[in-house]
C-alpha cells in the first residue's frame, strides 16, 4: 500500500530555505542491490538516486581488444528515451575517470563493463553517479589505485556558493560545478562546469568541495565494512 | 524572359564570360599532412577538397577484396553549408551516391589497379561550396589529389562541362546555367590519348547540335590539362631543384 | 633512425625532448602552433570562417532557416554539429557520427548555453510565429590534435561574421518576406576562447597538443574563458592534478584567450575592409 504525505508548498520553500548550504544531503546505499552481477549498487544523496552496476573483468569485443591493458566500457542510460549527446558527453566523463583509476594493467584483453542507471534526477545527478559508479567498483572488488569522490557546489547569482545543489538551486544559479577527487591527496581527478563563474568563486568552491569529499570517502568505507561484517 | 538572359546579343554569359571560356582555376596541392595526397580546387566559386589515402590494408571485411586488382573507395560529400539551401545530409543521398558510383567508375578506368591487388585505395572528396559543375572540379581535384600521393595513372583525367545556349555550345556551365532548361553535357576525358571515360547528358538536344558541343566540352578540358599540367610540372621542377642543392649540400 | 625510434618508443622520444623543456616541432611546453584564420570563405552560408591551428583545420558555415518556435514562442535554436569525416584522418571511419564528434557537438552547444554569447531572445522574428534556426555546421578538414580549441574559435569568427537578411511577416496574410538587399550583423555579446592542454607522464602539461601527443596524453584540461570570468573548465578523468597545476591552466587560459580575441577582431578588421 502506497501511502501520499501531502506537504505544503509554503512549508516545503521554508523548509528547503533553512536546509544549511555547507552540507552535503544525506548519503544511503544499497549494496549488492542486485544479484547477477559481479558488482552493484543503488545510491542515493537526498532524492538524487542513481543505479550502479559493474561487470568484469569478462570477455571483451575482439574490435575493442587492447593487448596492454583491460578495455573499460561504460554505459549510462537516462530515466526517459535514448541516450542523447549530453549523456554521451556524460559518458566520456565518467569513462575517462574510471580508466584512470582502474588498474587496467591488470587484466589485459578483458573488459570492465560499468553500467549507469538514472533513477531520479533531483540535482547534483553527475556527481551521484559517480560515486555509485566507484562504489560498485569496490563491491565488484575491481583494482583500483585510489577511490574517487564527486561532490558538486553551484554558485547563485550573488556568488554565494552551495554545495551539493538540489535541481532547484542548480537552475536558479548561475553556474554549477561537480569536482571529482582522489582519495591518496585529495587531487583533482575531474572538473565539470556549466555557466559563468569568477576565479574567487572557484576557488572557494573548490575547498567546500574538497573538505565534504572526505565525508563522501568516509562513506565509502563505512558502506564497504557494513557489508563486509554482516 | 528578359533580363534572364542566359547569352546575350553580344555574346556575353551571366558571368561576362564568352561561350568558350573557362572559369578561373586555382588549385593547391598538398593542402594537408594527415592524407597521403590532397588537393584543393576552386573552378570559378565551386570549391573542392580531395584526400587519398592508401594503397592501405582492406578496411571492414576482407571480403571486399580484389585478388587481381585495387580496390577504390569513393566518398562524395557536400558540407551542408556549401549549397544556397541547407543541406539536411552531407552525404548518403541518392545524388551523393550516384556521384559517388560516377567517381569511382572514372577512377577505376585510369588507375593502374592491376599494380595493387589486394589492398584499398581511398578517395575522398568534400564540396566546400557548389556553384555548378561539382562533378567536374571533383574529378579534376582528385586528379591532383591522386597525383599529390604517387598514386600510378594512366594519364590525367579531367572533366569539363558544356550545354547549348541560343545556337552556341558553352563551356563550363555554372549553377544558374545548369538549373536553366537547357541541356548539359559532363565529359571526363584522358587529355593525351583524346580518349573519354566518362560522358552524361541531360535533358534534350538535337542531333546535329550534339557534336559541336562534344567538342567545345573536350577543347574546355584540354585547356584545364594544360592549366593543370603547367602548375603541376612548374612545383615539381622546383622541388627537384631544391632535392638537389640539399643532396649535394 | 629517429623516425624509427619515435615509431617504436613514442614516449621515450618525447622525454628526450621534453627534458630540455622543448618538444618534437621545435615549440616550448606552454607554446601555441601558428593560428591563421580566414573568415567569409564561403559565399553560401551565412557565415563562416575557415581555422588552421598548425595542421589542424576546422571550416564553420552558418546556415539560418525560419521555423515555428517551441512553446515559449520567442526563443530561436543554435544547433551545433562537428562533422569528423573520413577525409580529416585515417582513424575516423565512414557511418554515423562517433562518439568524439557527438561529445564535440555537445561541447559546442554548452559553451553557447554557458556563455550566453548569442542570446536566443535575439533570434526572434515575429513573437509566437517565427524564429531563427542557425545550423552552425564545423567540418573538420585536417586532423592533428586540439579540435576542441580550432572549433570554438571557428564557431566564434563565424558566428561573428554572421548577417541575416531581413524577414518580415505579414500581420493579415501571415505572408513571409524576405529582403535579400538588407542584411543585420547577428548580435553576439562576447567571444568565449577554449584553451586545452594535457598531461604527459602524470606531471607536465603541454598546450595546443598535436594527435600524437593527445594520444600518448594521460589526461587533459580544456579552459574557457570569456573577458574575467571563466566559461568552462573540463577535465574529463585523466590524471589527477594540483591545486596549483589547475590554476595554471586557468592563467594559461586568460591568455590565449587575450591572443586569440584579438586574432579574430583583426581578421574582422581586415575583411571588412
Amino acid at each position: 500500500m502506497a501511502s501520499f504525505i501531502v506537504v505544503k508548498k509554503e512549508d516545503l520553500e521554508k523548509k528547503q530555505n533553512v536546509e544549511p548550504c555547507h552540507t552535503l544531503r544525506c548519503l544511503t546505499s544499497e549494496l549488492g542491490c542486485l544479484t547477477r552481477q559481479d558488482g552493484s549498487v543503488s545510491l542515493s544523496q537526498g532524492d538524487t538516486t542513481s543505479l550502479a552496476v559493474v561487470y568484469g573483468p569478462a570477455e571483451v569485443r575482439i574490435s575493442r581488444e587492447l593487448i596492454d591493458r583491460a578495455t573499460v566500457e561504460l554505459v549510462y542510460k537516462p530515466k526517459v528515451g535514448l541516450p542523447r549527446p549530453a549523456d554521451r558527453k556524460r559518458e566520456q566523463i565518467m569513462k575517462s575517470i574510471f580508466e584512470a583509476t582502474i588498474i587496467t594493467n591488470l587484466h589485459p584483453r578483458s573488459s570492465i563493463t560499468i553500467i549507469l542507471q538514472e533513477t531520479e534526477d533531483l540535482g547534483s545527478n553527475l556527481a551521484c553517479c559517480i560515486n555509485a559508479a566507484c562504489l560498485a567498483l569496490l563491491d565488484a572488488a575491481v583494482n583500483m589505485s585510489f577511490m574517487v569522490a564527486a561532490v558538486a557546489v553551484s554558485v547563485a547569482d550573488e556568488g554565494q556558493i552551495k554545495l551539493d545543489p538540489s535541481k532547484n538551486d542548480e537552475e536558479k544559479g548561475r553556474a554549477s560545478i561537480t569536482f571529482v577527487f582522489d582519495s591518496v591527496d585529495l587531487n583533482v581527478v575531474s572538473i565539470v562546469t556549466s555557466g559563468k563563474f569568477s576565479q574567487i568563486e572557484y576557488k572557494a568552491g573548490l575547498e567546500l568541495a574538497r573538505e565534504a569529499s572526505q565525508k563522501v570517502f568516509q562513506f565509502f568505507k563505512d558502506s564497504m565494512s557494513r557489508k563486509l561484517i554482516r | 524572359m528578359a533580363g534572364m538572359e542566359l547569352l546575350s546579343d553580344q555574346g556575353f554569359r551571366t558571368d561576362g564570360r564568352k561561350p568558350n571560356e573557362l572559369r578561373r582555376i586555382r588549385f593547391k596541392k598538398g593542402v594537408f599532412k594527415q592524407a597521403d595526397g590532397s588537393a584543393y580546387l576552386e573552378q570559378g566559386n565551386t570549391k573542392v577538397l580531395a584526400a587519398v589515402y592508401g594503397p592501405h590494408e582492406i578496411r571492414g571485411g576482407k571480403g571486399k577484396a580484389l585478388h587481381d586488382q585495387l580496390l577504390i573507395n569513393c566518398q562524395y560529400s557536400m558540407a551542408t553549408f556549401s549549397t544556397q539551401d541547407r543541406k539536411r545530409r552531407p552525404r548518403g543521398d541518392r545524388k551523393s551516391l550516384e556521384m559517388t558510383a560516377h567517381l569511382k567508375q572514372t577512377f577505376n578506368a585510369v588507375i593502374l589497379t592491376e599494380l595493387y591487388p589486394k589492398v584499398q585505395l581511398d578517395i575522398y572528396v568534400e564540396v566546400l561550396q557548389s556553384d555548378g559543375g561539382n562533378y567536374c572540379a571533383s574529378v579534376n581535384a582528385a586528379t591532383l589529389a591522386l597525383i599529390d600521393a604517387g598514386i600510378p595513372m594512366k594519364d590525367y583525367v579531367i572533366a569539363c562541362s558544356g550545354s547549348y545556349i541560343r545556337d552556341t555550345p558553352v563551356v563550363d556551365i555554372n549553377n544558374l546555367e545548369e538549373s536553366s532548361a537547357g541541356a548539359e553535357i559532363i565529359m571526363a576525358i584522358l587529355p593525351r590519348c583524346e580518349q573519354i571515360v566518362f560522358i552524361e547528358m541531360n535533358s534534350r538536344l538535337h542531333e546535329d547540335h550534339l557534336s559541336p558541343v562534344m567538342d567545345q566540352v573536350m577543347t574546355g578540358c584540354k585547356d584545364i590539362f594544360n592549366i593543370l599540367n603547367q602548375q603541376v610540372r612548374d612545383e615539381l621542377c622546383k622541388k627537384s631543384a631544391q632535392d638537389r642543392i640539399v643532396d649535394s649540400g | 633512425m629517429a623516425d624509427q625510434y619515435r615509431i617504436a618508443q613514442p614516449k621515450d622520444y618525447y622525454r628526450q625532448f621534453l627534458e630540455k623543456d622543448v618538444r618534437p616541432d621545435n615549440r616550448g611546453l606552454g607554446e601555441y602552433r601558428a593560428t591563421v584564420m580566414n573568415i567569409g570563405c564561403v559565399s553560401t552560408a551565412e557565415g563562416s570562417s575557415l581555422v588552421k591551428i598548425g595542421n589542424t583545420t576546422v571550416m564553420c558555415g552558418i546556415k539560418a532557416e525560419v521555423a515555428e518556435p517551441g512553446v515559449d514562442g520567442k526563443n530561436g535554436y543554435l544547433v551545433p554539429n562537428v562533422e569528423l569525416s573520413p577525409l580529416c584522418s585515417a582513424n575516423f571511419r565512414p557511418g554515423p557520427p562517433g562518439e568524439l564528434a557527438q561529445v564535440l557537438s555537445q561541447n559546442m552547444a554548452d559553451l553557447i548555453a554557458d556563455s550566453q554569447c548569442v542570446k536566443l531572445e535575439n533570434l526572434c522574428v515575429c513573437p509566437g510565429k517565427l524564429v531563427w534556426v542557425l545550423h552552425i555546421d564545423l567540418v573538420c578538414l585536417d586532423y592533428d590534435g586540439n579540435l576542441m580549441d580550432a572549433c570554438t574559435l571557428a564557431m566564434m569568427s563565424a558566428l561573428k561574421s554572421t548577417s541575416l537578411p531581413v524577414v518580415t511577416v505579414d500581420e493579415e496574410s501571415g505572408e513571409i518576406k524576405t529582403d535579400p538587399s538588407s542584411r543585420t550583423l547577428l548580435p553576439v555579446s562576447c567571444c568565449p576562447v577554449s584553451t586545452t592542454l594535457i598531461v604527459f607522464d602524470n606531471k607536465l602539461l603541454l598546450v595546443d597538443p598535436t594527435s600524437e601527443e593527445e594520444s600518448l596524453a594521460t589526461g587533459a584540461v580544456t579552459v574557457v574563458t570569456e573577458g574575467k570570468n571563466v566559461c568552462s573548465i573540463y577535465k574529463p578523468g585523466g590524471t589527477p592534478l594540483t591545486d596549483k597545476q589547475i590554476r595554471d591552466c586557468i592563467e594559461r587560459g586568460f591568455i590565449r584567450g587575450k591572443e586569440a580575441r584579438s586574432l579574430i577582431e583583426e581578421t574582422l578588421c581586415s575583411v571588412d575592409r
